[in-house]
């Protein structure tokens, strides 16, 4: 029987109750109580009460090295190690609770304003605390036991029950969306998702739940080789890829129709952040240049086009005309634009060039800050508005049919996405493309390889500030009217974070950013003032965990793991060594002198 | 095509050596030279009644010098880690936010009590002492959780998290603590001015001065004459050597973290005590300006560090009203962030390696 690593299952689950303490001093249980995912029992704030000790659970029991030998726990330590760590976050959360109530949670409410009675209740089950907190305990041991379990379990039986649970949350937090494209399509949701709750109903999430297990044992089932030729047919095969690429058009040009205008705007915003993204990746990811004053031009595309097209400045009174105003059909204008932002791009560019990798991210960081703050100041107001901004934008209509429409803004921008990917797509391939991967890995070799790169940052500045001043355009186009509110130093951190989670240098990765990181919090309020906060933990988690992103750049994964893959090779080597040792007695001297010939 | 291509290349070579980033540096020089000098001397010679008077002048050079010192503070945080290990710990000015917000709560409640009256030296004590250790404990988690993981990874990895962890810590005080602005507490005798030499001294910005210089001086004789300091001084100098001669190069990473914590909580009760305010977003412009002083006097270096507080104070504080009035821009002071920025971006465009470290050439 292997041993139980009880210390290190105590030690995590102490780790595991202060950020259970952290998730609801911070305010996130409380806000997401009222959020139901299956019937009236299941919330967003009740599973994150019960998701720490799950995850705690689940690290401890995971492999670990002692003395240099690699050991993996069976299903009875998981089972056991997951409980232990489970009980003890429940339990020293548990103290937590009852000194806070003990103390009078009034008192630290002056302190931590998340720290209400409601909190109490709502963590103690509305029972008082002596019998919340048994509650507690014991669904923390569950839930630990189940973590233990899902790592150490026979994967046969964890994997499939992986992806229903998960498929069943995440139907659960499209509650807005799925209902209303299911009526669009003529099929009744109320089988699905309850009317009343908005959440799923426990038949629909049970019948979720069994047929996503059951679609994954089926994928499993299909054996090793099955999978790879289905994957490969639909990598190698024109006629498959074509047919793939149209089945995703039509989805993303019904998309509008069937979700109707509100999340038309949600989709307008993802789009813009695409825009945005890719733009972003083009400097950051191929050419390895961290801009952090991204919103630069994403200001300039969005004044740009409002002073083109006749906008207005906004002034207590009413409107009065800009110091420089022009009046453009929007589908010139936005060519002026870009072009005009591409040149911005070079000079933003010219004077930063030999700066290395972390000063160049502050300098553009305060670039950034000086466009804001040039925006509001009373300077430009002749020009801009100052800080009540302006008004008017064109509503590029082509023969009566308006873009302010979030559904037609959506083809209007799903265009302009398109053509962004399509040049992205064609720049990673080029030369020019290879020549800012040469430099992103090594700016000195490139350089002695011959390798213009001065010529290659500019290239890649201007690039990156064309496409994100594209992305400005389209918002003053989306929203009519322009304030500095807008042009935070926060969409550069958005922007980056988008490119950063789904992985640097990756087209399909920056759309899965902008969906993820703009789309969800847009389609769920509740997530709007956590919104941040999440941004933040998913830049660390994603650079600690996983620094290739979620859909990575292949190219781009090798070079960020280039050392582990140096170590796995020496450790196969030593072993190889080793074993060549062992299989001739007495033969080491002679292995290695044939090695090192 | 009919020419010889070996004169075609030394053509070639010729046009390239021509030094164009010289001379377009150089033109840009002087342009900025030529519109700072003239733009002063506008408003120097502006007619009476819209001049600024003596006073006034001394007014901002006082104002300068106490918010420099605080600057410099912080700046020392970035410095030593920056020395350390050849990182930018965006998230420092989160730290600098969390030692004002800790000691927020002490001194509201010592104010609502009257303890702060009674006992304002006492008071004070306890308030620094808590802001300190709120900033040590997040500096040294900051650096557990987010940064150690990432050691010897490639240079943009720890820079992102940075920036990502100072999102997070910013809306955790959000979270915490809400969203408002609160008024900071101080005792009566730090308010009112001490009058000398017809120049009005507030007396906050006078103590903060002292307290800035005392903190200074008393790092320096920490890194120069303790085993401690002259560890720190051997990983700046070679962490892989110094682990060899038997440092604990986690310990002295953790020892600095927790010392730019310290620095940056007295910083925190400092300007607190001088806006008499704490919000969550306190954190990021003093952080930038700090950033932009300690590259200003040179990044690594401790004299540096405080020397480029003090001139970006005085610029700040001078540079706009200075120049801009001249031009009739109007309200020059809204435009200070800008001048912040302008000035770290010409430091780094003509003199990467500070007022301080220009020996070290900056690797391109």
């Amino acid at each position: 029987m292997d041993p139980i690593p009880v210390r290190s299952a105590v030690r995590a689950g102490v780790v595991g109750s202060l950020v259970l303490v952290y998730v609801a001093l911070v305010g996130l249980i409380e806000r997401f109580a009222d959020l139901k995912l299956v019937g009236e029992q299941v919330t967003l704030g009740r599973l994150l009460l019960f998701l720490p000790p799950f995850a705690v659970a689940y690290v401890v029991a995971r492999p670990r090295v002692v003395a240099g030998e690699r050991r993996v726990a069976g299903p009875r330590a998981g089972l056991v190690a997951g409980a232990v760590s489970g009980v003890v976050t429940s339990a020293v959360f548990g103290v937590a609770v009852v000194l806070a109530d003990r103390f009078d949670v009034v008192r630290i409410r002056h302190v931590f304003i998340a720290a209400t009675p409601g909190l109490i209740d709502f963590v103690t089950f509305e029972r008082g605390v002596v019998v919340g907190i048994m509650i507690l305990l014991v669904l923390g041991l569950a839930s630990g036991a189940l973590g233990g379990l899902a790592k150490t379990g026979d994967r046969r039986l964890t994997r499939p029950l992986a992806a229903g649970v998960s498929t069943v949350i995440l139907l659960g937090l499209l509650q807005r969306i799925v209902p209303i494209a299911m009526q669009e399509l003529g099929i009744e949701p109320d089988f699905l998702y309850s009317p009343r709750t908005r959440s799923l109903t426990w038949g629909g999430a049970i019948g979720l739940l069994v047929l996503a297990a059951g679609a994954d044992v089926l994928w499993n089932r299909s054996g090793p080789e099955t999978q790879r030729r289905i994957r490969a047919t639909m990598i190698e095969q024109p006629a498959a890829r074509v047919g793939i690429l149209l089945i995703v058009l039509a989805v993303l040009v019904a998309l509008p129709l069937l979700l109707g205008s509100v999340i038309s705007q949600v989709l307008g915003s993802v789009m813009i952040f695409v825009l945005l993204g890719l733009g972003l990746n083009i400097v950051v990811g191929y050419a390895g240049l961290l801009d952090l004053g991204y919103v630069a031009f994403y200001a300039f595309g969005a004044y740009m086009m409002a002073l083109l097209t006749g906008a207005t400045l906004n002034t207590t009174t009413g409107s009065s005309a800009a110091a420089f105003s022009l009046d453009l059909n929007f589908f010139i204008a936005i060519w002026l634009v870009v072009v005009l932002a591409a040149g911005v791009g070079l000079l933003i560019g010219a004077p930063v060039l030999r700066l290395r990798g972390d000063y160049l991210a502050i300098v553009t960081l305060g670039l950034g800050e000086i466009v804001r703050v040039l925006t509001e100041s009373r300077w430009l107001q002749p020009l801009v508005g100052g800080p009540q901004g302006m008004r008017g934008v064109t509503d590029a209509a082509i023969a009566g049919y308006s873009f302010r429409n979030p559904q037609h803004f959506y083809y209007l921008a799903l265009a302009f996405v398109l053509l962004a990917v399509f040049v992205s797509w064609r720049l990673a391939a080029s030369r020019i493309g290879r020549a800012w991967n040469a430099m992103r890995e090594d700016e000195q070799v490139a350089d002695a390889m011959g390798v213009g790169t001065t010529r290659y940052k500019l290239l890649a500045f201007a690039m990156g500030g064309a496409v994100g001043s594209l992305g400005g355009a389209l918002f003053a186009v989306q929203i009519g009217s322009l304030t500095p509110a807008s042009f935070q130093i926060l969409v550069s951190i958005t922007a980056l974070a988008v490119v950063i989670l789904g992985g640097l240098g990756s087209i399909p990765g920056v759309v899965a950013g902008a969906v993820v990181l703009i789309g969800l919090p847009g389609l769920l309020r509740e997530f709007e003032e956590f919104r941040l906060l999440i941004y933040g933990a998913v830049l660390v988690a994603i650079m600690v965990l996983r620094p290739q992103g979620l859909l990575p750049n292949v190219r781009r994964m090798r070079e960020l793991h280039e050392e582990e893959e140096a170590q796995d090779e020496w450790v196969h080597r030593f072993a190889d060594e080793a074993a060549a040792a062992a299989a001739v007695p007495g033969g080491t001297l002679g292995v290695e002198e044939e090695d090192l010939t | 095509m009919g020419t010889d291509p070996q004169v075609r290349e030394v053509r070639l070579s010729r046009f390239e050596r021509l030094p164009w980033r010289r001379i377009i540096l150089l033109a840009l020089g002087v342009t900025i030279a030529a519109t700072v000098g003239f733009g002063a001397y506008r408003t120097l010679t502006l007619p009476e009644g819209q001049r600024y008077s003596v006073s006034a002048w001394g007014d901002f050079v006082v104002l300068g010098a106490a918010q420099g010192s605080i600057y410099a503070l912080i700046a020392l945080g970035y410095t030593l880690v920056y020395g350390i290990l050849r990182m930018i710990n965006f998230a420092h000015g989160e730290v600098f936010m969390f030692g004002a917000f800790g000691s927020y709560f002490f001194a509201s409640a010592y104010e609502e009590s009257g303890f702060l009256e009674r006992q304002p030296v006492l008071a004070l004590a306890i308030i620094l002492g808590v802001a300190i250790a709120t900033s040590v404990v997040v500096a040294v988690l900051l650096e557990r959780i987010a940064y150690r993981p990432l050691r010897g990874s490639p240079r943009l990895v720890p820079l992102i998290t940075a920036i990502g962890a100072s999102l997070f810590l910013q809306n955790t005080a959000r979270g915490f603590f809400g969203s408002q602005t609160r008024g900071y507490a101080k005792p009566d005798f730090l308010s009112g001015k001490w009058e000398v030499l017809g120049v009005a001294f507030p007396r906050v910005r006078v103590v903060v001065f002292l307290v800035a210089c005392v903190s200074v001086v008393l790092l320096t004789l920490f890194i120069g004459r303790t085993t401690t300091g002259k560890s720190m001084r051997a990983v700046a100098e070679d962490s892989e050597i110094a682990s060899l001669m038997g440092i604990n190069v986690d310990r002295v990473i953790v020892i600095t973290f927790a010392i730019g914590g310290v620095l940056a909580g007295i910083a925190g009760v400092l300007f607190a005590m001088t806006f008499e305010a704490v919000n969550f977003y306190m954190g990021f412009q003093p952080g930038i300006a700090a950033f932009t002083a300690a590259v200003l006097g040179g990044i690594g270096s401790i004299a540096g560090a405080a020397l480029g507080g003090l001139t970006l104070g005085l610029l700040e504080s001078l540079g706009p009203s200075l120049i801009l009035t001249g031009y009739h821009v109007p309200s020059p002071f809204q435009l200070k962030p800008a001048f912040t920025f302008l000035v770290l971006v010409l430091v780094l465009v003509f003199r990467p390696g500070g007022i301080l470290g220009a020996g070290e050439a900056e690797k391109v």
